[in-house]
């Protein structure tokens, strides 16, 4: 069994191979294409921050567009109100969105489980969008705000292969880190708690600092996916990260799989990729996403990732079970 | 003016205390919350509207058809989306409604596009007077009407032997079953009169405000205020919880601010949540291993 397991870990250092062969990516694009791949990047991030809860911690939530939209909203204000270069707002929008983690599930500190807390974080989000639009001195309101792409250390950031070249090593470090996050002490007791948890707690696990843990994480991992979408965007506006923003992310995460490292990442490149021909129409977009939670629900409810899995062991669900 | 506020708060908490008496009928029987149900409420008042604009219909007749309507869609979901995933994980529950809900959203954005539809006013009873205090024929009706039906509702649930066996099965799905009660049926007709009782609060809304696809998210969040304020999971609670969230909104946005009326609601599940997480007439949650 030991043995079996360390070559299969040893086995998904293939994975690596993905980056890699991503860096080649910008000679074979057009600036269309190269502006898609800096996007999948981006929601990579936030499906994978989304997973972490949904799927790894078993809550449901629906803060995941307000961590995304304080990530912005913190990088935009950092970069045009304080003038700091873009780089620099990023480990802070990633602090912002962790700080909105905590905020959203606070509750559970006082025993607020499921529906409650799925309740709470629907409340924190819709509260976090009515900030944007009501304090107008800091975020600019309905006009939105717009984040500064002037020279950074050196990078010349208003070009999108700078942007993906960048945007690639941050995703990278964070999936990597995710991993590990998952593979420790803590990411056990993420996935503990979402198997049984009063099972949990009898083994002397604090499951509700878990469960904030956990959303601080995926709070961190989505705000910077925020930053992001700032520089990538250029300008930030409260309907960003609205309720149609909200079922994208929930489709990406099912779509994928529930709780798999590959799954985020499968199911926000697939789905980036298909939105621009059904945004034409109004209402489209909706219909879309809504169908495609549906079918995989009844269909394939353990996503791209179990698709795969029986194609190679490596694609295995390790974190997520059901 | 205190008064005056009162009883706009009423009239506004009647919807309200539809609403979250709507979510937790199907909450109750089938322990899912209907993530999607704001989408009813919108379902219904659009379905009224087309009834009574594009093919002429007269109001009342319009909205009883757009009801039962509503009450087969809401049949149909339960059979063909929730039926095949149940006893899955309730993350799972959820997502098939909030999708479905976005589904119907996207559908009447199809059609109606981003217009904003004003429905032709239906009622014409003048506003009666009682010394400062204007009492609007809308309010009236929305009062009235909400009244009688939570009469019948709740006459309905304690006095007669069908109120009797939904009561068994909110007690024990497994006892209920024992005593022969067709307990997925059962499921079924929750869902749908969930859907039906959303879609009396979509069409008390049509004459009184614009329609818009969006329009449900926001009646959503507020029937989940009223039914943590009343306590998850009680009827009774339910009810008395929308109308004191209609009532706060109104002194909230009076005394205070008008643009806090908006968001009344989420600092309501907030500090409720905090403070005394059972609401006001919710048991307390035992733990048990």
């Amino acid at each position: 069994m030991q043995t079996s397991t360390g070559t299969l870990s040893k086995r998904r250092r293939i994975f690596w191979l993905v980056p890699l062969i991503a860096l080649a990516l910008p000679l074979l694009t057009n600036p269309y294409t190269q502006f898609i791949a800096n996007a999948m990047l981006i929601y990579t991030l936030v499906t994978l921050g989304f997973s972490v809860v949904i799927g790894n911690l078993g809550q449901l939530a629906f803060a995941n567009t307000a961590f995304f939209g304080i990530g912005a909203y913190a990088s935009a204000i950092a970069s045009t109100n304080l003038g700091l270069p873009w780089l620099a707002t990023v480990p802070l929008a990633g602090l912002a969105g962790a700080f909105g983690g905590f905020l959203a599930s606070a509750a559970a500190l006082r025993g607020i489980r499921l529906y409650y807390l799925a309740i709470v974080t629907m409340a924190f989000g819709e509260l976090m969008r009515w900030f944007y639009t009501h304090t107008g001195v800091l975020t600019g309101g309905t006009d939105g705000l717009p984040v500064s792409r002037e020279r950074d250390f050196g990078l010349a950031l208003t070009s999108d292969t700078v942007q993906f070249y960048v945007f690639l090593i941050i995703t990278c470090l964070l999936v990597a880190g995710t991993v590990n996050l998952l593979r420790s002490r803590i990411g056990r007791a993420i996935i503990a708690v979402r198997e049984n948890e009063i099972a949990t707690a009898s083994l002397g696990i604090p499951t509700s600092q878990i469960i904030v843990t956990a959303f601080m994480w995926s709070g961190f991992i989505v705000g910077i996916a925020g930053a992001m979408f700032a520089l990538h965007t250029g300008r930030v506006f409260p309907e960003s990260f609205g309720l149609t923003q909200l079922i994208v992310n929930f489709a990406m995460v099912l779509v994928g799989g529930l709780g798999s490292v590959a799954g985020a990442v499968l199911g926000a490149v697939a789905l980036t990729a298909l939105p621009e021909y059904v945004r034409a129409f109004p209402g489209m977009e909706e219909i879309f996403f809504g169908v495609i939670v549906m079918v995989v629900l009844l269909v394939m409810p353990k996503g791209l990732a179990s698709l795969l899995a029986r194609v190679s062991p490596i694609f295995q669900q390790r974190y997520h079970r059901d | 003016m205190f008064l005056q506020l009162t009883l706009s708060g009423v009239s506004q908490g009647a919807i309200y205390a539809l609403i979250a008496l709507s979510l937790t009928v199907v909450y109750r029987s089938t322990t899912i919350v209907s993530f999607g149900h704001g989408d009813f409420v919108m379902a219904g008042a659009f379905l009224t509207y087309v009834l009574v604009v594009a093919i002429g219909i007269a109001f009342l007749p319009a909205s009883l058809i757009a009801i039962v309507a509503m009450f087969l869609l809401g049949v149909a979901f339960s059979r063909g989306l929730i039926g095949p995933i149940r006893g899955g994980p309730h993350v799972g529950l959820a997502l098939m409604s909030i999708s479905f809900g976005f589904t119907l959203r996207g559908i009447a954005r199809t059609v109606w596009g981003r217009e904003v539809l004003p429905m032709p006013r239906v009622f014409d009873i003048d506003p009666i007077f009682i010394g400062s205090v204007v009492i609007t024929g809308d309010a009236l009706f929305i009062i009235s009407i909400v009244a009688v039906l939570l009469v019948v509702f709740f006459t309905v649930l304690h006095f007669t032997d069908i109120g009797k066996m939904v009561q068994a099965v909110y007690q024990s799905e497994r006892g209920a079953r024992l005593i022969g009660i067709d307990v997925e049926r059962f499921h079924n007709f929750s869902w749908g009169l969930g859907a039906a009782l959303g879609a009396v609060a979509g069409v008390l809304i049509a004459p009184i405000s614009l329609l818009h696809p969006d329009l449900g998210a926001s009646f959503l969040i507020k029937g989940f205020a009223a039914m943590t304020l009343g306590g998850f999971g009680s009827l009774a609670g339910a009810v008395l919880g929308g109308l004191l969230l209609g009532v706060a909104e109104q002194y909230s946005g009076a005394y205070i601010d008008t643009t806090l009326i908006d968001i009344t609601a989420y600092l309501l599940i907030i500090a409720v949540l905090l403070i005394r997480p059972r609401g006001l007439f919710g048991r307390k949650v035992v733990v048990k291993v």
